[in-house]
This record gives C-alpha cells, sequence and structure tokens, in this order.
C-alpha cells in the first residue's frame, strides 16, 4: 500500500515536472488549419471542425495559413506551442507539407488531413480526402454530354502546388480526351482565384471567340469565368465547376454555370475531428491513414438539395 | 484542484506513447512506388491474366443473384461479390457475370455501349448497360479487386492511373475487337465488375472478358 501510494506520488510528481512545459488548456484544444476562408470551400471545412470539436467538448483554433508554406509551417509551431492535442490541416502544398507534419508528429501531435495529400505516407495520422478524380469524372462526363461530344473548349486549372489541381485535369482529360472532336484552345492556371479567371478568362474569349464551353478545376474559377462570359454577351457557352458551392448551385438554378460536382467539405471535416478525438481518447488511429470520399454530381436535376457543401438527403 | 489537473497530463503522455504504436510503417516494396519509374499499364498487364481474370472467375455470381442480393443487402453483397476493403465512403462494386440478349446498342458515341437483358425468359427489358469502349468510365475493374489498396500508392493521381489502365488493358485486348454492327438480338456473355444503379440509370458493367454470339 505504502510502496504503491510512493509509486504513485512519484509518477505524479515525475508527470507534473514534465507537464510543466503544457500550458493548462492544453488537456482540450484542436488547431484547425485551411486555406483562406475567401473560398467557401474552406470556410465550410473550417465552420464544420469547430462545429464538430466544441460538440465533443473542445476548445478550437481555427488559422489560416493563405496558402503560403512558410506561414503554415509558422502556425503549425503555434499549434505545438499552444499545446493542441490534434491538427486538423487542409495544407498548403503536398511536398512542402510533409516536413510541418513531421515536425507536429515528432512533438507528439497527430495531424488529420483533409481534401488534399501529401506526397509521404506515416507522417499524417489520417489523410480524408475527396475522390477528385472519380468527381473529375463526373464532371467532365456530364461536359461531354453538354458539349455533344464536339467543340472548342478552355481549361481552367487550379493552383500548381495542389495536387488536387492535378488530379483533376487528370481526371478531366481521360474522358474528354477520348473524344477527338473536342478540342482543348487553351488551358490556364487562375490559380483558384475568382478575379483572375476573370481577366484570364477575359483574355482567352478574344483570342477565342468560337468557343463552346469551359471546364475549370474549382468553382470560384467558374464564377470568374462565368462572369466574364456573361459580360461578354456570351452566356450560350457551357461552364462546369469543381466543389458544389453555393454560389454555383445558384448559378445553376438561374441556368447560368451548368454543372459542378460537390465534395463533402462539410462532412469530412467533422469526420476528421471525429478521428482526432478518438485517437485522443483511444490512442487508436483509423484502420487506414488514406481515406477517400466519393463527389456527387449536380445539375439542374439535384441543384436544390445542395446547401454548404452537403446534399440534403 | 491539483488532482485535476494531473490526471489530464497523464492522460497527455500516455497517448504521446500510445500514439507511437499506431501509425503503421509505410510498406515499401511490392507497390507502385517500387523499381523507379511508375507504369501503369505494364502493372495491370503483368497481373491481368495471372490474378485479375482468375479472381473475377471465382468471385463473379450471375447477375440476377447478385443484383437481387445487392439491392436487399448491400454489405453482404459486397463481402460476397465485391471488395471488403472498399473505402467507407465508396459504393460497392460486384463481380458479376452475365449471359443475355443485347436488345440496344448505342455505338454512335465513343463510351459506347450495349443494353443487356438477363431474364431467362427475356422479357425484352434491358437490366444492365455494359460499356464496349474506347471511351469507359469509372474504376470498377480496379475497384473490385480486394488486393489493390490505395495506401499503396504515392496519391490520387497514381490511383487513378492504375484504375484507368485497367479499361485501357480490357478495351485494347477484349473490347475493341467487339462487332459493332448491328448488335440488337444477338447473344453476349460477359465476365466484370459493376456498380448498383444510380437513380434511373441502369446498373454500368465494365466488362474483363466479353463475347458476343453470332445472329439468332
Amino acid at each position: 500500500m505504502k510502496l504503491t501510494r510512493r509509486l504513485t506520488m512519484a509518477a505524479f510528481a515525475a508527470a507534473l515536472a514534465m507537464g510543466t512545459a503544457l500550458p493548462a488548456y492544453a488537456a482540450d484544444l484542436i488547431a484547425i488549419i485551411t486555406p483562406s476562408h475567401d473560398n467557401p470551400f474552406f470556410k465550410a471545412e473550417a465552420v464544420g471542425a469547430e462545429q464538430k470539436a466544441k460538440a465533443l467538448g473542445y476548445e478550437a483554433l481555427v488559422l489560416v495559413h493563405d496558402d503560403d508554406a512558410n506561414k503554415q509551417s509558422q502556425l503549425i509551431d503555434t499549434a505545438i506551442g499552444r499545446g493542441a492535442k490534434a491538427i486538423i490541416l487542409d495544407n498548403a502544398g503536398a511536398d512542402a507539407t510533409v516536413a510541418a507534419v513531421q515536425k507536429a508528429k515528432d512533438a507528439g501531435i497527430p495531424s488529420f488531413l483533409i481534401d488534399r495529400e501529401i506526397n509521404a505516407a506515416g507522417v499524417a495520422a489520417a489523410q480524408i480526402v475527396s475522390n477528385n478524380y472519380q468527381g473529375a469524372q463526373l464532371g467532365a462526363e456530364e461536359f461531354v454530354k453538354l458539349m455533344g461530344e464536339k467543340g472548342n473548349y478552355v481549361e481552367l486549372v487550379g493552383k500548381e502546388s495542389d495536387t488536387n489541381a492535378g488530379i483533376r485535369s487528370k481526371g478531366y482529360h481521360d474522358v474528354i480526351d477520348e473524344y477527338p472532336d473536342l478540342k482543348m484552345v487553351a488551358q490556364q492556371s487562375a490559380n483558384w482565384s475568382q478575379t483572375e479567371a476573370f481577366s484570364k478568362m477575359e483574355s482567352i474569349l478574344q483570342a477565342n471567340p468560337d468557343i463552346k464551353g469551359v471546364i475549370s478545376g474549382n468553382d470560384t474559377m467558374a464564377m470568374g469565368a462565368w462572369a466574364a462570359l456573361e459580360a461578354a454577351g456570351r452566356k450560350d457557352v457551357i461552364v462546369v465547376g469543381f466543389d458544389g458551392s453555393n454560389d454555383v448551385r445558384d448559378s445553376i438554378k438561374a441556368g447560368g454555370i451548368k454543372a459542378t460536382v460537390l465534395q463533402p467539405a462539410f462532412a469530412q471535416a467533422q469526420m476528421a475531428v471525429e478521428q482526432a478525438d478518438a485517437w485522443i481518447k483511444t490512442g487508436k488511429g483509423p484502420a487506414e491513414e488514406k481515406q477517400l470520399m466519393d463527389c456527387v454530381l449536380i445539375n439542374a436535376g439535384n441543384a436544390d438539395k445542395l446547401e454548404t457543401f452537403a446534399l440534403k438527403q | 484542484m491539483t488532482k485535476s489537473r494531473k490526471w489530464p497530463i497523464i492522460a497527455v503522455l500516455a497517448i504521446a506513447l500510445g500514439g507511437c504504436k499506431i501509425l503503421p510503417t509505410p510498406a515499401e516494396g511490392d507497390t507502385a512506388a517500387a523499381g523507379g519509374k511508375f507504369d501503369p499499364d505494364a502493372m495491370v498487364a503483368k497481373i491481368w491474366d495471372a490474378k485479375v481474370i482468375p479472381y473475377l472467375e471465382q468471385k463473379a455470381g450471375p447477375f440476377a443473384e447478385v443484383d437481387a442480393l445487392a439491392r436487399s443487402d448491400a454489405k453482404a453483397a459486397g463481402e460476397k461479390y465485391g471488395n471488403p476493403n472498399k473505402q467507407a465512403n465508396s459504393p460497392w462494386t460486384y463481380a458479376v457475370r452475365v449471359d443475355g440478349k443485347i436488345v440496344a446498342a448505342n455505338t454512335k458515341s465513343r463510351a459506347a455501349s450495349i443494353d443487356v437483358d438477363v431474364d431467362v425468359d427475356g422479357d425484352g427489358k434491358a437490366d444492365l448497360r455494359a460499356e464496349i469502349g474506347p471511351a469507359m468510365r469509372g474504376t470498377a475493374l480496379r475497384d473490385v479487386l480486394d488486393f489493390v489498396n490505395f495506401n499503396e500508392f504515392i496519391n490520387q493521381i497514381d490511383f487513378a492511373q492504375y484504375g484507368k489502365a485497367f479499361n485501357t488493358y480490357a478495351d485494347k485486348t477484349v473490347l475493341s475487337k467487339l462487332p459493332r454492327e448491328n448488335l440488337e438480338g444477338h447473344n453476349v456473355r460477359l465476365l466484370g465488375a459493376y456498380v448498383p444503379a444510380n437513380g434511373s440509370d441502369l446498373p454500368l458493367l465494365t466488362p474483363a472478358k466479353a463475347e458476343i454470339g453470332p445472329s439468332p
């Protein structure tokens, strides 16, 4: 009895000695780090994760890295310094992020990645990502159908450092390139940005007035392209996006943009928090590090059911 | 107060230590990353006859049986005819064999397809659509295989290219050799994988083996 008690006390003392390095509120903090909330997609992720974290009794630290890998590294330091128990991260680059996530892991903090992958396995506790290839194929199949399997088109590509830009483009082309009468007359990156897509679309349209369609790597670029087409009186051009934002939903309902592909961003962020919670409570990670979530085609037929990156049943 | 502070700290330590054990070491070796250059077409060519066809032949059930079970209990059907290790959120993909009659053909589209009636008596109504290329959609052939694991690929791009390589191989070695004219009324025998119908669409089957019989 006495010995047990002494050992217990020793354990407490040791724990306290090590524990002094940790701030008092460390026990229940989850850091949520995403790109800028200017894009409603990332905002939905942050809101979904924060809601779930609070519902499970955690404090949430919501941060944005603005797609800057250096800033992301500093934010990971902040999360470590604040003693976060887990990090939910939509990262700033498939290669650049590996070191930052490793740094958190070395500090004993698991990272649960959402939306974007990193080019390493065994560093993050989980990588829960949308099946961008499957989604891109859905979007491209709809695009091909709307185009009647022929005509000139433009592709707007996302930010190059993001794996999703490449995978969506690949998914589009694996479908579209099967149709020799569909001709891509311009392919440009607008870096996921609405304003950049607007100006790029304006100049593409000047050089190629004969375009019939635009396929875009995400919804914000699709909105920018559509605004430029509308301003030029070219509402006949078929535009297809990717993400499933409320903006594009409204455009579809108003007869503007024709289709998009929903990524379950909200559910994905919540799932990441649930897995972080399980890790914190039981020390158990998910069965598989990499987890794919399927995307859903959104067009005039089901746009009504779309709300904040989730489909109402 | 002091006591309530100590416990969480011990919990932190326990989790930190526990966490060390949990992360699986990524398996290097006989996966996509091995041997330097990633060549999905060669990877598929290497396993097609040795593993893919035997797997489908062993796992597949007759369409009517598979589809009936898939409708009543998707999970049970998936475990019996599909890949039980599939991604949790993905739809089930089932291995299936089809003996039926072509009731409609769309060979004008590059994504050509045949609609097949598999009823024993033949009610003349299509029960499924089989894609016959050259443009093919989906990754059913990849997804039905229980020995393919996304976690063994560096990223989605490699995994996607691997999925595409199955369709390319099926098109090159099987589907491109099928006749294209006046297909209605012919008997057809298929072995492949399909994803159940979504809404009003027919179930879409990707064949790995296909024979179209002579005109009746």
